[in-house]
Formats: C-alpha cells, sequence, structure tokens
C-alpha cells in the first residue's frame, strides 16, 4: 500500500520517457554513437593505412648491426605495416623533406643506436610523422608498436627489459573515453530537465506535491525511473562496444593479430557498462539540483549540459595530454574533486589493465558517494516551498 | 469520509504569508485571512491579479507554510496535520497543464493512483469523469493533441477522479468554450449539492461565481475586503450586481 503509489509514479515517469521519442533517444543511440563513431575514426585509419600503402623514407647512422636489421626486418614487413615504398635518403636530405614539411614519415636511425642499446639496453629511435595525414600517423604508430617489439626480442636475448604500455592502445581508448563520457554526462540532462523543471514549467508539480506522498518519495519515484533509464543506456553501452569492436575487427581484416590492442575484451565490458551506469546517475543527481533551481526546462537543459560538459571537457582534454592523475596543486585537486575524473581513471583502469582493484574500487565508491551528495542536495531542495512559487 | 453540512471545512485565523528575499525586500502575499467555510458549498475566491487568491489556496493545500495565524482544513491544522487532509483534497492549480505523453484516461487513473486507490475503482471512476466533461471519446488519446480547453477538462475530471471533500480549483473554466465551461459549472453544482463536496472556486467570471457560490470572499492587496453570500454583498454595497460590489470593492481601496 505504501509502495504503490510510488509504484504509479515510477511508472508513469518511465512511461512518458518511453513516449517521448526524444528524451529515450540519448539513453540507447547516446552510447552507439559515442563507441560508434571511435570504431569509424579508427577503422578509417586503418583503411587508410591499409590500401594503398605509405611511402617510407628512412636514414640508417648507425654505425653498429642492429639499426640495419630492424629496417630489414621492418622490410620483409612493409606489407603487414602497410608501407607502400622504403626508400634510404641521406640525413641532409630528410632534414630538408622535414623542413619543406612533404614527408610522410621519416625513420632516423642515430648514429649510436647499437652502441646505447648494447651498453645501456635503451636507445632512441626517431620517426617523424606528418600527423595531419591519417594514414602517415597509423603506419608511424605500427612502425613504432613493431620496432619496440622487434627490439625487445634482442634485448630479451641480452638482457630483459619490457616494453612500455601500448602508446597505438592508449591513443585509441583515449579518444573512446573522451566520447563515450562525454555521452554518459549530457545523456540523462533531458529526462531529468523534463522530470523536475518540466513539471514546474508546465505547472503540473503544485498537483503533485498535494498527493498525499511526502517530497522525497516523489524524489525517490523520479530518481528510480532515472535508474532503469540508466540501466538502458548500460546495455546500449555494451551493444555500442560489440559495434565498435565489430568495426575494428571489419576494418583489420587480415591484420587482426592487432585487434586485441584496440578492441575491449568482454570480460571487461560489463565494468565499463556498470561505471557509465554510475557516470549517467551522478549526472542524473547533479541534474536534478540544477532542474529544482532552475526556472524552466530549457534553461534546466542548458545549464546543465554547461555544467556537466565543461569539466567533462577538460578532464578529457587533459587525459589526452598525459595521465590526469599526475596533476598537482590546487588545479590538480579541483580536478581530482570532479566526480567523473574517477570514472576516466576507472575506464583507462580496466581498458589499460593498470589500475589495481582497490583503486578502481575507490574510483566507484567515489562516483557513488557522489551521486548520493547529489541527491541529498536535489532532496533538500525539493523539500523547500521555492519550488512552487 | 464526507464532512456534514453542520461542520467546518475550512477554518482560518489571521492566516498571513509574507514572501521574503533578502532582508529588506518583502512582499505581504495575504495578511490577517480570516474565514469560516461550511462543508458542502461552492465558496467563491475573488480579486484582481496579485491579489493573493493562489497563495491562500497554496496555504490552504499546505504547499506554502503560513508567515503567522492558523488554519484548519476538514478539522485538521495545515502546519501539523498536513498528512491527514492530503488524502482528502485535490487541487486544480491555475493554468496547470496535463501530462502530455499520457491520455486522458492515464492522467486521471495516475492521480488516484497516487491515492492509492484500486485500479478498477479508478477506470470505472475515469469513464464516468470522461464522460461527464464530454471526452469519452478522446479518452485513450495522447493529451499532447488536445487543445488548451480539452486539456482543461481532463484537469477538472482529474481533480474529481479521488472524490475529495474538499476541491480547490483555481480558475478552473479558463480557455474552456462556452458550452464546456457550463458542462462543468453543472458538475461543480452537482457535487456540491448531491455530494455534500465543499468545492473553492477563484475565478475572475462574476457570472459563473453567481451561479455556482452560496458564498464568496473578496481579496484586494492580499486582505479580504468584503465576505458573505452575493446577495448580502449586493445589499451591504447598495450595488445592482456583484460586479459593481467588486468594482467598487477593489477601486474604492
Amino acid at each position: 500500500m505504501i509502495l504503490k503509489p510510488l509504484f504509479w509514479l515510477f511508472k508513469k515517469e518511465l512511461k512518458s520517457a518511453y513516449r517521448s521519442k526524444w528524451l529515450m533517444f540519448g539513453f540507447i543511440v547516446g552510447p552507439l554513437i559515442a563507441w560508434g563513431f571511435q570504431g569509424v575514426f579508427l577503422a578509417y585509419m586503418f583503411g587508410q593505412a591499409t590500401s594503398g600503402g605509405q611511402t617510407v623514407y628512412y636514414t640508417n647512422d648507425d654505425v653498429g648491426p642492429i639499426g640495419g636489421e630492424l629496417i630489414n626486418a621492418i622490410e620483409g614487413n612493409a606489407t603487414y605495416l602497410g608501407i607502400g615504398e622504403l626508400i634510404e635518403i641521406n640525413a641532409t636530405y630528410g632534414q630538408k623533406l622535414v623542413a619543406d614539411g612533404s614527408v610522410g614519415i621519416w625513420i632516423y636511425i642515430p648514429a649510436n643506436f647499437t652502441q646505447m642499446l648494447v651498453s645501456y639496453n635503451t636507445t632512441v629511435l626517431k620517426i617523424y610523422v606528418d600527423t595531419a595525414s591519417t594514414k602517415a600517423t597509423s603506419v608511424a604508430k605500427a612502425i613504432e608498436y613493431f620496432s619496440k617489439n622487434y627490439i625487445d626480442i634482442v634485448i630479451r636475448e641480452l638482457k630483459v627489459e619490457e616494453i612500455p604500455v601500448s602508446k597505438e592502445a592508449t591513443y585509441g581508448f583515449q579518444l573512446a573515453i573522451f566520447l563515450v563520457m562525454l555521452m554518459s554526462v549530457v545523456a540523462p540532462a533531458p529526462y531529468v530537465s523534463q522530470s523536475f523543471a518540466g513539471e514546474r514549467e508546465r505547472r503540473t508539480l503544485e498537483a503533485l506535491l498535494v498527493v498525499p506522498m511526502s517530497r522525497l518519495k516523489i524524489l525517490t519515484g523520479k530518481v528510480l525511473a532515472g535508474l532503469v533509464l540508466t540501466g538502458v543506456y548500460a546495455i546500449f553501452t555494451i551493444v555500442g562496444i560489440e559495434l565498435y569492436n565489430g568495426m575494428i575487427y571489419l576494418a583489420l581484416g587480415d591484420l587482426g593479430s592487432y585487434a586485441s590492442y584496440f578492441t575491449v575484451s568482454e570480460s571487461i565490458m560489463p565494468l565499463i557498462a556498470f561505471s557509465q551506469m554510475l557516470v549517467a546517475l551522478c549526472a542524473l543527481g547533479i541534474g536534478v539540483v540544477i532542474s529544482c533551481l532552475a526556472k524552466d526546462q530549457a534553461s534546466a537543459e542548458s545549464i546543465n549540459n554547461l555544467a556537466l560538459m565543461i569539466p567533462t571537457m577538460a578532464i578529457g582534454i587533459l587525459s589526452f595530454t598525459g595521465s590526469i592523475e599526475s596533476i598537482g596543486g590546487i588545479f590538480g585537486f579541483m580536478i581530482a574533486a570532479i566526480p567523473f575524473t574517477h570514472a576516466v581513471l576507472f575506464l583507462n583502469g580496466v581498458l589499460l589493465h593498470t589500475a589495481s582493484v582497490y583503486q578502481l574500487l575507490f574510483n566507484i565508491a567515489y562516483l557513488v558517494v557522489s551521486t548520493l551528495v547529489f541527491l541529498v542536495i536535489g532532496a533538500k531542495i525539493f523539500e523547500r516551498e521555492g519550488i512552487v512559487s | 469520509m464526507v464532512a456534514s453540512l453542520s461542520t467546518t471545512a475550512i477554518e482560518t485565523e489571521n492566516l498571513t504569508k509574507i514572501f521574503r528575499k533578502g532582508k529588506k525586500n518583502e512582499t505581504i502575499a495575504i495578511q490577517d485571512i480570516n474565514l469560516k467555510i461550511a462543508a458542502g458549498q461552492v465558496f467563491g475566491l475573488l480579486g484582481p491579479n496579485g491579489a493573493g487568491k493562489t497563495t491562500l489556496i497554496r496555504v490552504l493545500t499546505g504547499l506554502l507554510k503560513p508567515t503567522s495565524g492558523s488554519a484548519k482544513v476538514l478539522g485538521y491544522d495545515i502546519l501539523y496535520e498536513i498528512e491527514k487532509i492530503r488524502p482528502r483534497i485535490a487541487l486544480l492549480p491555475q493554468e496547470s497543464g496535463v501530462y502530455e505523453y499520457l491520455t486522458a484516461r492515464e492522467n486521471l487513473i495516475y492521480f488516484g493512483g497516487l491515492y492509492g486507490i484500486p485500479t478498477d475503482v479508478l477506470e470505472e471512476r475515469a469513464d464516468k469523469l470522461l464522460k461527464q466533461v464530454g471526452l469519452e471519446d478522446r479518452a485513450d488519446d495522447i493529451t499532447k493533441s488536445f487543445s488548451g480547453g480539452m486539456k482543461r477538462k481532463v484537469l477538472v475530471a482529474r481533480a474529481l477522479i479521488t472524490d475529495p471533500d474538499i476541491i480547490f480549483l483555481d480558475e478552473p473554466t479558463t480557455g474552456i468554450d462556452t458550452i464546456g465551461a457550463k458542462t462543468i459549472r453543472e458538475l461543480l453544482k452537482e457535487l456540491s449539492a448531491n455530494h455534500n463536496r465543499t468545492i473553492i472556486l477563484t475565478t475572475h467570471d462574476l457570472h459563473e461565481v453567481s451561479e455556482l457560490c452560496r458564498e464568496v470572499a473578496i481579496l484586494n492587496k492580499g486582505r479580504i475586503v468584503g465576505i458573505g453570500t452575493p446577495d448580502d454583498l449586493e445589499e451591504q454595497f447598495k450595488a445592482k450586481n456583484l460586479e459593481e460590489v467588486f468594482v467598487s470593492l477593489v477601486r474604492g481601496e
């Protein structure tokens, strides 16, 4: 009996959301767009890299043997790496091509390449790449990855040294994280704006607040409906990831061995979906606060999008430039205080296998606590009589 | 439970509501309102825009807390016993909208559901009410496509779905065509006369007041400036009709 009115409210919220096609759009199409776009982008890059082949210049000034061996290995795997022609040039000509901006890729092997490797187990291979060309960028990444693998084998024969985390994977996933995060924070905005500010604007809220239900129960009913919608979002996140994986496999074709560096394994899909559901729920909590303060639905939606997108974009851009955990000072503290930072860290952690279980649990706990804090603040504002006047 | 004719539905004593914005900026919305409304009648609240009619209704329905004074609705204090009042009242706010993604019938049943009324009872009541307001043919249409007048009819029916003892109607016939408004007036008359419901009605239509209300209170600038039956007021102010009473009271301030 006590729960029956709550159930009616919950059912009505879901029914209204279902019938408002644009409202459901964000929850269903949002994750598909985010992951699909990422898939299309990488597939395009692979397509560029594998069709026709990229002309690659190289200069081998190494006085030792390993530089030459590496070039031979690259030449032997030219098709696999997406290389069309491999042309030897001298360093002066290479510098001129770089200065002219007329080179796609120029590999420069310095004179002390072998010596550094033998003496210190570390050396430098310079790859000049025209980053404006997706084809050149992609082939350069492939060469970089291949070279690291090749040198690693040599080192392991001499001394043990692990190759660092694949840059390709980081690069690819960073973009996915950025897009996915943006979609996750904006997806609940239309629902929450309609459900709270919309009720005020249409003046349906007054009659609702007179029914024999506490305001907390009314809020709970609306948030529970939002929880179901974020659950829908999580399910379609998994569909989106499958779509993304499919695109990568299709684009790589014969180069399928590369796929594991770009695709998302099935074992971590539920974790990603869960984290995105939490992000959407946290965005919903923030949305409740904003919508209870905004005068109308349009203002609520605009402020909501701004308030959520600006920090998310800042985190996304910062994460492209390196680890957001390494940012120090007050700015670093502010970034760490944003709930969505922890979602990015969680995604990085599970996608790149770089976080411990405790770190991941902390990130999740931070998101959950933030969501609860925002919902409590929202409930307090919802209790004010100013909500109707 | 229905209040009998002899009982008082609403009683207020020096009811005052002041809105404060900051320390210096304050607006007196209603001041020293003293009312005693008998159960089972249609009571009219008249006044120009901004007179305090809507604020008074909001205070009586528990949406706003009074700044001072007290009020009892169905014998219960609005400040401390609102949970006992809420199941027995209904409100049709001014300029209120419907849930546009629900059908007319769903709008009614949803609201009844929030009061914990069984679905089969609600379905029966919804059919009856929609027929009474002339919307039986559109009962299962999404209300987004309805005209303003049709939406208002849905709202009147929605206010009645819970069979409340007191119904607060803030300008219920605004935007409804002549025939529709007449239908609603007949419905309200029938509820008051045969079902002993108390109806608190605000309107700018003085003809409606004359037709429906046993008693009226005229508000101006948050205060009651005249109260009584329409005939008493006409006699008291030596006016030909209620319109003259209204104009002289509001302009005379």
